[in-house]
């Protein structure tokens, strides 16, 4: 039991700590009364536990705005807000330091853990397993709430009262996108923790058929939109804020994400297969244990330090209890797994490989394949340095560039296939019929931007497959426009499917960003003299007009105007008061339709004679933001309920056999 | 729409019978191709993070492959005209020239942490990145270690 006494120096301290504790006590309370209620089918007992959800809910809700209220108040009696706030710090960076540091964020992931909880106990069916359900939540509740309550609690005492804290770290104060990066990432990871729960209450029960994946599909679009939309905020904000005109270098902390994305991805096309079929039952099961369990191993690895050091797994106590749970989730997940595997065994044959439930197959593994590479990568220099003692190796971008564009291909490529296919078979003649279309715009579009200039393979490839798609799903969408009697209402009948082509369509304009910003981009350096006459770079003209310092209370800025092609542009090189040493610069981004101007000055004589300025033109950036937006509205479209309509006599003969 | 109904239970003779082949030969060529792409490029992607007296140990293992090599910085040479600079990264007990084209900021000077990343061409280091990492400490680390963690800690 924690020393109580110790918090009488700080009012708001005691009181976090005690709301956390109280959030630690009704968990446990509710966990004991789901498994009792789903013990005696006690259907009380089963509501006292609901109920646990909304005290841990509303307990974690108080801590949560207490640490807030902290922050904003400058009280630096609270351990957390001495260690990552500070009072120059404007008010938008003390409200996203709760997230800014480890005790914050796992505060923030057990407050949206107790929020799905709870919605969950408002939204979910009485069924057999519910109690289960409300269990496994629980169970996910014990550990994070634990955490922050003990180990990593932000209410602990400091020795003495400060007049101001250290400050956040800067990196994160850089740029806006940080409000927003870590509350998409941990909506998507936290997302998961419900499909985990019903697929262990389906498990426990052995109710294993798509009863589970039918009541989770919603939870699980959600959370994956999510994770999409984090995992693109997170690009956006290494643009924006590390200087080097990129968005992603495999980066492990970028892996961490995208590896859960890979596996709910691969998922959200496995439980159709299930829900249509009731084939993949097996699959599905592992995949959401795997799934939820990534997003453990991806904060474990972010927060032990093991992919830097395996000397740094001795320090703080976090890393250890993650890779605990970590391992108590698969032992159970897949303890349950194999208990029921004679339960889980498919009821028909497996599907033909030409059908649309084998181009599924096909995606899963090569989402599969990506996701163990990512992580094969991620993890390789701690199994060189745990094997030969050599330390801090690193696994560079074209170990990853060298799966992850023919994988990315194949998946472009089963994904314009997958929707023409019938359900179990397709005869090759109808297939060809259905397949030539795609085939001939795909190889047209190649040789146009052949005829333009394209050359790269990657990049031919890419546009041949995203004309395939496009033209695919467009045929698709017309035939069944003209059999239903207009788009219009083709749209209101089926919004999860042309939800789905949408977020298809998405993906497609996202690789053609990602394609030709990677293989167009043009990089170069200079030293302006200010006032000089302009000097010439990729093509541009570029004068260096103004060189100034700007104060701004939590830090100073030296500010560089260049004139590009007579468009002024600002960089600059912040410096914040917590690391006086230390420059962070902040590029001038001009965002285009076709192609962005990125500048970025990396260094200003003292004196303020020149700026030394790098210039990064790449195409195509945009549509990897805009891309990712057309993504997330699709499967926002999915959630959509069909509107009721009269079918026409025609439509219902017409309609296919399958959905 | 309601469902077609599912499919009747096949025989069980039939069922005993099912072909695993199929099966087992796509999950052996997916293997075979998992394993041909990790261990035929994952030991060539490898980049190694060296002091210069750890190159100078194991030159004959490293040299030639990118490396990462970390230490102080001496003797800076640098013309922001031209964006060339020349130093000498050092951790004490051995030193090596480095090269590097691009513009570096006023805080890279004397006794400054830098790791660089580039291939030795001969004994001169050829740097395609540069990353300076800044700290209090002024002193030679006493040991490998401490300066790797230095090296590590700041940024």
């Amino acid at each position: 039991m924690l020393n109580l006494i110790s918090f009488s120096s700080s009012a708001l301290g005691s009181l976090g700590q005690l709301a956390l504790l109280g959030a630690l006590g009704f968990t446990l309370m509710g966990l004991l009364l789901a498994f009792v209620g789903g013990v005696r089918a006690d259907a009380r007992v089963v509501e006292a536990a609901r109920r646990a959800t909304w005290a841990v809910f509303a307990l974690m809700s108080l801590g949560a705005l207490v640490l807030m209220v902290a922050l904003l108040s400058d009280d630096f009696s609270v351990r957390y807000v001495a260690e990552h706030s500070m009072r120059s710090s404007p008010t938008w960076i003390k409200v996203t330091s709760l997230w800014g540091a480890l005790e914050g964020s796992i505060l923030l992931w057990a407050w949206l853990l107790a929020g799905f909880a709870f919605i969950l106990s408002l939204t979910l069916r009485r069924d057999a397993l519910r109690p289960w359900a409300l269990g496994t939540m629980f169970i996910s509740l014990l550990f994070f709430v634990g955490v922050c309550a003990t180990i990593a609690s932000p209410f602990t005492p400091v020795s003495g009262l400060l007049a101001d804290g250290r400050g956040p770290n800067p990196a994160l104060q850089n740029h806006w996108m940080m409000a927003v990066h870590p509350v998409l990432l941990y909506l998507g990871f936290v997302g998961l923790s419900v499909p985990f729960a019903y697929a262990v209450a389906a498990l426990i029960t052995g109710r294993l058929s798509d009863h589970w994946v039918v009541v989770t599909r919603r939870w699980t679009l959600v959370a994956w939109t999510f994770l999409t939309a984090a995992i693109v905020a997170g690009g956006w904000w290494s643009y924006e804020t590390l200087g080097w005109g990129g968005y992603w270098a495999w980066d492990p902390v970028e892996n961490a994400s995208f590896i859960p994305w890979l596996l709910t991805t691969a998922f959200l096309h496995s439980i159709q297969i299930q829900e249509k079929r009731g084939l993949m039952r097996s699959w599905n099961v592992w995949l959401i244990v795997l799934a939820y369990s990534s997003t453990v191993l991806g904060t474990f690895l972010n927060r032990s330090g093991i992919v830097q050091s395996v000397h740094a797994f001795a320090g703080g106590p976090v890393g250890p209890v993650f890779l605990g749970f970590l391992a108590f989730l698969l032992i159970v997940g897949i303890g349950l797994a194999a208990w029921r595997a004679p339960s889980l065994r498919d009821e028909a044959e497996l599907p033909a490989p030409v059908s649309r439930e084998g181009a599924f197959l096909a995606g899963n593994w090569l989402f599969l394949v990506f996701a163990f590479m990512v992580l094969l990568g991620t993890l390789f220099p701690t199994f060189v340095e745990a094997a030969q003692g050599r330390r801090d190796a690193s696994v560079g971008p074209a170990f990853y560039n060298a799966f992850a564009i023919p994988l990315g291909l194949g998946l472009l490529l089963l994904m314009g296939v997958g929707p023409l296919l019938p359900w179990r078979r397709a005869d090759g003649q109808s297939l060809w019929r259905a397949l030539w279309p795609l085939l001939a715009s795909g190889v047209g579009a190649a040789g146009i931007a052949l005829v333009f200039g394209v050359r790269a393979p990657g990049v031919l490839l890419t546009v041949g497959l995203a004309a395939y798609n496009v033209v695919g799903l467009g045929l698709l969408t017309a035939r069944a426009a003209r059999q239903s009697g207009g788009l219009t209402r083709t749209l209101r009948a089926q919004p999860r499917r042309y939800g789905a082509y949408t977020a298809h369509i998405g993906l497609v304009v996202l690789a053609l960003g990602l394609a030709f910003s990677s293989a167009y981009r043009r990089d170069a350096q200079i030293t302006l003299n200010l006032q000089a006459a302009p000097s010439t770079l990729l093509s541009e003209r570029l004068q260096l007009t103004g060189l100034r310092q700007e104060d701004r209370g939590f830090g100073t800025s030296a500010v560089a105007t260049v004139q590009i092609d007579g468009r002024p542009f600002e960089s600059r090189l912040n410096t914040y008061v917590q690391a006086p040493g230390t420059l962070f610069p902040a590029p001038a981004v001009r965002y285009g339709a076709l192609g962005d101007t990125y500048l970025v000055v990396t260094s200003i004589d003292p004196a303020g004679k020149w700026a030394s300025v790098r210039l990064i033109e790449s195409p195509l950036v945009s549509w990897i933001w805009w891309g990712t937006l057309i993504i997330c509205l699709g499967a926002g479209l999915t959630l959509v309920q069909p509107a009721r309509s009269l079918p026409s006599r025609s439509a219902v003969r017409l309609a296919p056999a399958t959905d | 729409m309601t469902r077609p109904a599912p499919q009747a239970p096949l025989p069980r003779a039939r069922q005993r019978r099912r072909n695993p082949l199929p099966v087992v030969l796509g999950v052996a060529a997916l293997a075979g191709l998992t394993g041909f792409i990790a261990f035929g490029n994952l030991n060539k992607s490898l980049e190694y993070f060296v002091t210069p007296t750890e190159y100078q140990q194991q030159r004959a293992e490293l040299e030639g492959r990118p490396i990462r090599i970390g230490g102080l910085v001496r003797a800076v040479n640098y013309d922001p005209q031209t964006l060339s600079l020349r130093f000498v990264v050092s951790d004490g007990g051995a030193s090596f020239p480095v090269q590097y084209s691009g513009a570096v900021s006023d805080l890279f000077k004397e006794n400054q942490g830098v790791v660089v990343r580039g291939e030795f061409q001969g004994d001169t280091f050829h740097a395609q990145e540069l990353i300076v990492k800044h700290s209090e400490e002024y002193n030679v680390p006493k040991t490998q270690t401490q300066l790797k963690d230095m090296l590590q800690q700041t940024q």
